[in-house]
C-alpha cells in the first residue's frame, strides 16, 4: 500500500514540475532577457551590439511595449516621470523629503508649457527601462546618459546637458593621464555610462589594480572608498563628482586633465511615443531660445 | 547631532513605508499561513499537493525576484497591480508560505495522545484543534515565528525594486545627497530599535506561554 502511494506521488510530483518547467517558459519569453537586471557586464554588451538600431517597435528585441500615448496621457491629465531619488544634483530628495533638481525644475517648466500635469514617481535605477516599457512611467529624466545601448530599448530626445566622465583623485595624487591609472584601484558605480566609457580603454583597464574596476552601488560609496584610501581613484559623472567634492572641500581632491569622454544627457521615451519626444524637444527648444534653460542652469550649477 | 536631527523628518517617512509593509504583510500572511498549513496536512491529495507547490515557489524564489515579477511581469497575463498592492501581495503570499510551514511543524509535533485524549472526552475535531491542540501549537510556534518577523522587518527594504522609499533607501538618499555615511547609521539604530523592542515582546510572550515550566 505504501509503495504504491510513494509511486504515484512521483508522478504527481513530475506532472507538477513539468506544467512549472512550460509556465515559466512561456513566462521569460513574455517578459524577455533585455531586463536591467543590474549585472555591469550587461551594460558592456548593450553597448558592443551598439548598432545605431532604429526604433522599430514591431521587431521582437524583448518584452511588447504597453503605456500610454500622447493622447492618452493629454486625455488622462498628468504624465508620470521616473527618476532615482538618490541622483543629487539631477533629481532626488531635499531634507524635507522634497524631490529637486536640475531635472525636476526642467520638467516642471517643460510639462507646465506642455499643459500636463506633471508626476513625479521614485524608481529603482536598474529597472528604469521595464518602468518606462511597461507603462508604469511614461519618460525616464534623470541625469540618463545617452549610449548606443539604451538606444536599442528607449528614444532619446536631443541632448540638453552635457557631461564627461572624468578621473577624481586625492589631491597629491599627479594623476593627469588615462594611462596614469595603470597599476591603480579604480572604483565606479555599477550599471553607470562610466563603466561604458571606462571599458573603450580596454588595454589600460586591465592594468588596473585587480585587472578591472570596483563597483559600487551608488557613486558616494565609490568617492568614500577613495576618501579613505582603499581605492586610488573614481570615474564618474563630472556633474555628480562636482557636487559631491563641493560639500566635502575641494582642495581635498584633485580632477585630471585627461577624462574618458565626453556624453550627454537625454530624457527617454518609449519608442511609440515618438510625438510625445518631439513636443518635448520642442519646448526646450523654446526654452534655450528665450533663456529660461539658462536660468534653472544657474540656479543648479 | 543637528545633522542627524535635520535628516529625521526625511528618515521617518521612509520608516512609515516600512511599518505599512511590515503590519500588513504580518496582519495578512499569519492568518493565510494558518490557512495554508492546515492544507498542507490535508489528507486530501489535490489540496495538498497544491498547497506544496505553492510553498516551494514562494519558498523557492527570492523575494526580490517576486517582487518584480508580480509588479512587472503581472500585467501580461492581464493582472495590472498598483505598487503599493503588488508589494503588499507579494510579501503577504510569500510570508504566508514561511508560516504555514512553520505552524505546520507545531501542529505535526503535538503528540498523538493529545487527540487522543479529545476523542475520549468526546469533543468534535473543531473544537479539539481550537480548544486543545491550537493554543499549545501557538507555544511551540513563538520562537520561529518571531524569527519571521524580526526577519520581515528587515526584508521590507526590498520593496525599494518597485520604487518605493522605505526606511533604508530613505537613508540611501541622504548619504548620496550630503555625501556622508551619517543617515545609513542612523537608520541602522532605527531598525536596531525596532527589532529590540519585537525581541522584548517575543520573551514576554514567550515567558506568558511557558506555563508548564
Amino acid at each position: 500500500m505504501k509503495t504504491f502511494q510513494n509511486k504515484r506521488g512521483l508522478r504527481g510530483i513530475c506532472i507538477l514540475l513539468a506544467l512549472l518547467l512550460i509556465t515559466s517558459m512561456a513566462m521569460s519569453a513574455c517578459i524577455g532577457k533585455k531586463e536591467d537586471t543590474g549585472a555591469p557586464s550587461k551594460g558592456i554588451a548593450d553597448d558592443g551590439e551598439g548598432t545605431g538600431a532604429t526604433s522599430d517597435p514591431d521587431e521582437d528585441k524583448g518584452p511588447k511595449i504597453t503605456g500610454p500615448t500622447l493622447d492618452e496621457i493629454k486625455e488622462r491629465g498628468y504624465i508620470i516621470m521616473g527618476l532615482d531619488d538618490t541622483f543629487a544634483p539631477m533629481g532626488f530628495r531635499d531634507k524635507q523629503n522634497n524631490l529637486v533638481g536640475f531635472d525636476v525644475d526642467l520638467a516642471k517648466e517643460v510639462f507646465k508649457r506642455a499643459g500636463i500635469e506633471l508626476k513625479l514617481q521614485p524608481i529603482d535605477w536598474t529597472m528604469k527601462e521595464t518602468e518606462l516599457n511597461t507603462g508604469k512611467i511614461d519618460v525616464i529624466w534623470n541625469g540618463y546618459t545617452i549610449t548606443p545601448g539604451r538606444k536599442e530599448q528607449v528614444d532619446f530626445t536631443k541632448p540638453y546637458l552635457s557631461n564627461k566622465q572624468i578621473i577624481v583623485t586625492m589631491a597629491g595624487s599627479g594623476v593627469e593621464k588615462r594611462e596614469d591609472l595603470i597599476g591603480k584601484k579604480v572604483a565606479i558605480q555599477s550599471e553607470s555610462s562610466a563603466i561604458d566609457a571606462v571599458m573603450a580603454y580596454p588595454d589600460i583597464v586591465e592594468q588596473f589594480d585587480g585587472g578591472e574596476p570596483v563597483l559600487f552601488a551608488t557613486n558616494d560609496k565609490a568617492l568614500i572608498d577613495l576618501e579613505v584610501g582603499r581605492s586610488d581613484a573614481v570615474v564618474g559623472d563630472e556633474v555628480y563628482v562636482k557636487y559631491y567634492i563641493k560639500q566635502k572641500g575641494e582642495s581635498k581632491y584633485k580632477i585630471a586633465e585627461e577624462d574618458f569622454g565626453d556624453e550627454e544627457y537625454g530624457i527617454g521615451f518609449r519608442k511609440t511615443n515618438g510625438d510625445l519626444l518631439k513636443l518635448v524637444d520642442d519646448i526646450i527648444d523654446e526654452m534655450r531660445a528665450d533663456g529660461s534653460y539658462d536660468e534653472v542652469c544657474s540656479r543648479w550649477f | 547631532m543637528s545633522y542627524i536631527l535635520s535628516i529625521l523628518p526625511a528618515l521617518t517617512s521612509g520608516l512609515k513605508i516600512t511599518f505599512e509593509v511590515f503590519i500588513v504583510t504580518l496582519v495578512f500572511s499569519i492568518p493565510l499561513g494558518l490557512i495554508v498549513a492546515i492544507g498542507r496536512i490535508s489528507k486530501i491529495n489535490i489540496i495538498n499537493r497544491t498547497v506544496q507547490l505553492y510553498i516551494l515557489i514562494m519558498r523557492g524564489t527570492p523575494l526580490l525576484l517576486q517582487l518584480v515579477v508580480v509588479f512587472f511581469g503581472f500585467p501580461f497575463i492581464g493582472i495590472v497591480l498598483e505598487r503599493n498592492t503588488s508589494a503588499l501581495l507579494t510579501f503577504v503570499l510569500n510570508y504566508a508560505a514561511y508560516f504555514a510551514e512553520i505552524f505546520r511543524g507545531g501542529i505535526e509535533s503535538i503528540d498523538v495522545g493529545q487527540y487522543e485524549g479529545a476523542a475520549v472526552l468526546g469533543l468534535s475535531k473543531i473544537r479539539t484543534f481550537r480548544r486543545i491542540i491550537l493554543p499549545q501549537v501557538i507555544k511551540r510556534v513563538l520562537p520561529p515565528v518571531g524569527n519571521e518577523v524580526i526577519t520581515l522587518v528587515k526584508d521590507t527594504s526590498l520593496v525599494y525594486i518597485v520604487g518605493l522609499g522605505e526606511l533604508l533607501r530613505a537613508g540611501e538618499i541622504a548619504s548620496n545627497r550630503d555625501a556622508s555615511l551619517t543617515p545609513l547609521l542612523v537608520v541602522g539604530v532605527y531598525y536596531l530599535i525596532i527589532i529590540g523592542v519585537f525581541t522584548e515582546i517575543f520573551k514576554r510572550l514567550e515567558k506568558r506561554h511557558s506555563y508548564y515550566q
